[in-house]
């Protein structure tokens, strides 16, 4: 009897425990909207609306890419850009200006702000 | 005995003074600098928190700053941030272009007296986990770490050298040496996420060498 009814308070308590491991994990991890992620970390190069005219790009040997061309972003594929905002410029042989934000954002995302930035441009990456 | 007692005395003495100076920076701070500053921590989680910051975190104020530029700086502030403190609050569309516009003053005009009290409590601020003595300041290629942080990583796409300009989003490097504890700046470099986990600043994959040589560039500029 005894044994039976530690036997329920530890599984009670286990079962609490990831609860709530669960939970904080949850917190900890919470996903930003992908136009908040644009507004405080690409906004400051590639501008307000989004054309590569932001506050920064007077002092930026490559000008930043234009995300409402759909002439220009149409050429990269989803993968690409993908790539570009999670590993940096350089990762995908365009300019070292573009730094690398995966350490900010999580995977998921990232891939929620690719699909922001196919909305800018209303467009699709090459087939 | 009595030479030991009046020695006793004096240190408690000295002990008090300390302790009252805090206690009035402490009083100071709140009346005057927390209306804007976060006095306390953790720091904001969310973007929409961020974006309701009007002067920088002050929480861990005594592992960032260099306690005589904080004492002279509250007497009369100078802009550290072109754009703001956040910068896309302070920013609007001109034409196709983005702007900086009506970018907040910090308005603390504090006596030297005042100055040296709210210094002397915020440096009691700090964060523990932080390591001190880590940075080794001495000789260094000036050429080197030009090299690194304007040509490998691009650090003037966003921050200004005062010789070479560079970005206005975030603090320029102007002074930036006399400003911060060299040991803050190598742990912001090397996880910026651990003092600002909503921050805008990417994460370089840079070495102990490499931060070493960054820090001590930037603790030159004064």
């Amino acid at each position: 009897m005894y044994v039976k009814n530690i036997s329920k308070k530890l599984v009670i308590g286990l079962l609490f425990g990831a609860v709530l491991l669960v939970g904080t994990s949850a917190i900890a991890e919470a996903q930003e909207k992908a136009v908040d992620n644009y507004k405080l970390m690409c906004v400051q190069c590639h501008g307000l609306a989004g054309t590569g005219k932001g506050i920064n790009a007077p002092a930026l040997a490559v000008q930043p890419r234009n995300h409402t061309s759909a002439k220009d972003m149409s050429t990269l594929s989803d993968d690409n850009v993908f790539k570009a905002i999670k590993e940096g410029g350089i990762a995908v042989g365009k300019s070292n200006q573009m730094p690398a934000f995966g350490a900010l954002m999580s995977d998921a995302e990232v891939k929620d702000l690719v699909k922001h930035l196919r909305g800018m441009c209303k467009c699709k990456g090459p087939a | 005995m009595n030479r030991f007692l009046l020695i006793c005395s004096m240190m408690i003495a000295v002990a008090f003074a300390g302790t009252a100076q805090a206690a009035d920076g402490k009083a100071i701070a709140s009346k005057q600098c927390a209306s804007c500053h976060k006095l306390k921590g953790p720091a904001v989680k969310t973007i929409a928190e961020v974006l309701k910051r009007k002067a920088p975190d002050l929480f861990y104020a005594g592992s960032k700053f260099n306690a005589p530029w904080l004492e002279a700086y509250i007497q009369s502030p100078t802009t550290i941030r072109p754009g703001g403190t956040v910068y896309i609050n302070n920013i609007t569309l001109e034409g196709d272009t983005d702007v900086v516009k009506n970018v907040p003053k910090c308005a603390s005009k504090l006596s030297a007296g005042d100055a040296k009290a709210v210094a002397g409590y915020l440096m009691t601020l700090k964060d523990k986990s932080m390591k001190s003595g880590v940075v080794k300041l001495g000789k260094f290629s000036k050429a080197k770490a030009k090299l690194l942080m304007y040509k490998k990583n691009a650090c003037n796409a966003c921050h200004t050298d005062p010789k070479k300009g560079g970005g206005i989003s975030c603090p320029t490097f102007e002074g930036i040496g006399a400003r911060l504890n060299p040991d803050w700046m190598y742990s912001f470099i090397k996880d910026p996420k651990h003092w600002d986990p909503k921050v805008w600043m990417a994460k370089d994959d840079l070495d102990d060498t490499s931060i070493q040589l960054i820090v001590n560039y930037l603790a030159k500029q004064k």
